[in-house]
């Protein structure tokens, strides 16, 4: 109990960073270091962010981008690129985290995923003062928004303003790439999730938009939802042209859904027509979108091929 | 409500029977005329259409049959068994036994198609043997109360475990071991369909010759005594099948709920309370409502398939109000 209290105590006396949260209802923010996150709550640093704890593998892909990968004092357990970030102190869940762990690195900003289940987190962080930046990073768009907050919020508008201009360059220039031409009809592809019971991915999901940017389509991309339990007759019916795999390690190879006699019934598994992706790099949006277009369109080609 | 005539009831039971099957195999997201899946189910016509009906839907419509029979089964048995109106197949712990089995399996990283099957099954079974322990400990000769109280008690334990489970692994795929265990045929094939049966007969044969034995206990321990039964015996046999069947039916198709907690009320109501002829109806009407309801999953906003769990849930409830309403209505006038 005394070791609790200390802490508390250590907690609350502890010289916080120079920060001041202000809430600047309709005035204009002063310089670049005020910004409106994806809740829409102006922030605003006394001075850029030294210490920021990034509860997102997203945007710690988008810190180091950024150059600022030397200032992250915290990450969570799902942030494996780049290897540098291996390095930085693990504060556990992105999701719902552990809002003690993360003040414990004594951040002065705290960059996370703007889901209603982050808000209490947020705002119990907020409360301690240290800056949050709540941001939604679902679609590859979202990548230019939350690296000019970033930027803005450690000083690096600069460097912020380069990255976006060579995404955006480097974006147009993969889907150029992927544009059928001579390459034939576009491969209609399934996403396969789950197995029992079939979940896939609809219009709002992240691969979806890759899939569609690199010159194939998503046959769920008729649904709305970013994810969904679709029945396997569905499945079959649309015949699609492969299978997209997302895989923590890809040297694992396809899963074997051929082994479930009710999934035999889809001509791409009865062919073994997989495409095996690293989640890492597929599995959300970060600077390395145009990469991951580029990999998939080159993939598409030798699956066309096969 | 007096209890329909025995003929016109069984009837009756046989045509909404057929009435299922054929929309089981005839209503699916994929398009097919009703010709091109009689084409299909003679062998002809497109592969792909064959492929649909007879490994996707066949499977499906059998397999659906087979769970809710064997719930509604079990459930009767069972309703009998702890004179509780509102067990169900899994009330004695089977639930959460079979929840904690199959988190554990993806935990455990195990991804084979029978892994996840297997371990609802163990889980099931480990639970169920749980409960009989603890129930006969307590009580002695399987007093239905403290059946119960075993059943709620180890099914909370092994929930515990889950929710423990469940917030230290890694969020996908223990998310994806829920959305198993919230029910459904999606995975149905010829294997699990021919498992299912094979493993069910016996149980079913055990609770049909225990018919007579359920219709004494229906009338309290003591009655059934001074009547003659082996009122133990009975007890023992009814709690091991009934347990062995639901924790089948979990392993092929996931907690489906709802099919065994009514299906037995209502065939109750409409055929009376003589076991020899209300557990094959309750199997039939178990079996129609799962087959019925498993076609409207599919459909209703194809290609997003609903968990079946809800369907039964959506067809059964106004069809069991209306059942209850014409039964109050005529016992008390």
């Amino acid at each position: 109990m005394a070791r609790v209290r200390s802490f508390a105590r250590r907690l609350l006396n502890s010289p916080v960073p120079v920060v001041a949260l202000v809430a600047c209802a309709g005035q204009a923010p002063a310089g670049d270091a005020a910004r409106v996150d994806d809740w829409g709550r102006t922030l605003a640093l006394a001075a850029p962010a030294r210490r920021i704890v990034s509860l997102s593998p997203s945007t710690t892909e988008i810190v180091f981008a950024l150059g600022l990968g030397g200032r992250l004092v915290g990450r969570t357990t799902w942030c494996d690129y780049p290897a540098a970030a291996r390095a930085v102190p693990d504060v556990g869940n992105g999701m719902e985290p552990n809002v003690e762990a993360v003040a414990a690195r004594r951040p002065d900003l705290v960059l996370l995923y703007a889901s209603p289940a982050n808000r209490p987190a947020a705002d119990r962080l907020a409360s301690l003062g240290i800056a949050v930046a709540g941001l939604t990073l679902d679609r590859a768009v979202d990548v230019r928004r939350a690296a000019r907050l970033i930027g803005a919020l450690a000083g690096a508008s600069r460097a912020a303003d380069s990255l976006v201009a060579a995404f955006d360059s480097s974006l147009s220039a993969a889907r150029a790439f992927a544009a059928p031409g001579a390459a034939g009809p576009r491969l209609r592809l399934y996403v396969h999730v789950w197995a029992d019971p079939p979940v896939t991915v609809g219009r709002g999901s992240y691969l979806d938009e890759i899939l569609r940017f690199a010159g194939a389509d998503n046959v769920f991309g008729d649904l709305a939802a970013s994810s969904a339990t679709v029945s396997l007759e569905s499945v079959v019916s649309r015949d699609p042209d492969g299978i997209v795999v997302l895989a923590g390690d890809t040297s694992a190879g396809p899963p074997d859904l051929s082994a479930r006699a009710a999934w035999r019934a889809v001509r791409a598994v009865r062919e073994g027509r997989y495409l095996v992706l690293d989640g890492s790099l597929y599995g959300r949006p970060s600077p390395r979108v145009p990469l991951a277009v580029r990999d998939l369109s080159g993939r598409l080609l030798r699956l066309a091929a096969r | 409500m007096r209890p329909v005539r025995a003929g016109r009831f069984a009837a009756g039971l046989g045509a909404l029977l057929v009435l299922a099957l054929a929309a089981g195999v005839l209503a699916g997201p994929a398009f097919l005329r009703p010709g091109e899946v009689l084409g299909a189910l003679l062998g002809r016509g497109d592969p792909a259409a064959i492929a649909i009906v007879w490994s996707l839907r066949l499977p499906r419509a059998a397999l659906g049959l087979l769970v809710g029979g064997v719930l509604a089964v079990s459930g009767a048995s069972l309703q009998v068994l702890v004179r509780n109106p509102l067990a169900d197949p899994y009330l004695l712990g089977l639930s959460g036994g079979a929840g904690l089995g199959a988190v554990l399996a993806i935990a455990a990283g195990v991804a084979s198609p029978w892994a996840l099957p297997a371990a609802a099954f163990c889980g099931a079974l480990l639970a169920m043997a749980a409960v009989y322990r603890l129930a006969v400990v307590a009580g002695g000769a399987l007093d239905g109360r403290v059946l119960v109280l075993a059943g709620v008690v180890v099914g909370s334990f092994a929930g515990a475990l889950v929710g423990g489970i469940l917030s230290v692994t890694e969020a996908q795929g223990a998310r994806s071991a829920m959305l198993w265990l919230m029910g459904g045929l999606g995975g149905a094939g010829w294997v699990a369909v021919a498992a299912l049966a094979a493993y069910s007969l016996p149980a079913l044969a055990v609770l049909f010759a225990e018919a007579r034995g359920l219709d004494l206990l229906a009338l309290g321990e003591e009655p059934a005594q001074h009547l003659g039964a082996d009122v133990a015996r009975t007890k023992r046999r009814v709690y091991v099948a009934a347990s062995l069947l639901a924790a089948a039916a979990v392993a092929a198709a996931g907690i489906v709920g709802f099919v065994g907690l009514v299906v037995p009320h209502a065939v109750r109501m409409m055929r009376g309370h003589d076991h020899r002829g209300l557990l094959p109806a309750a199997f039939a009407a178990g079996g129609a409502l799962l087959v019925l309801a498993d076609a409207a999953a599919r459909t209703a906003f194809a290609p997003v398939e609903l968990p079946v769990g809800v369907v039964t849930a959506l067809i059964g409830v106004p069809v069991f109000a209306f059942l209850l309403r014409r039964w109050t209505a005529r016992s008390s006038s």
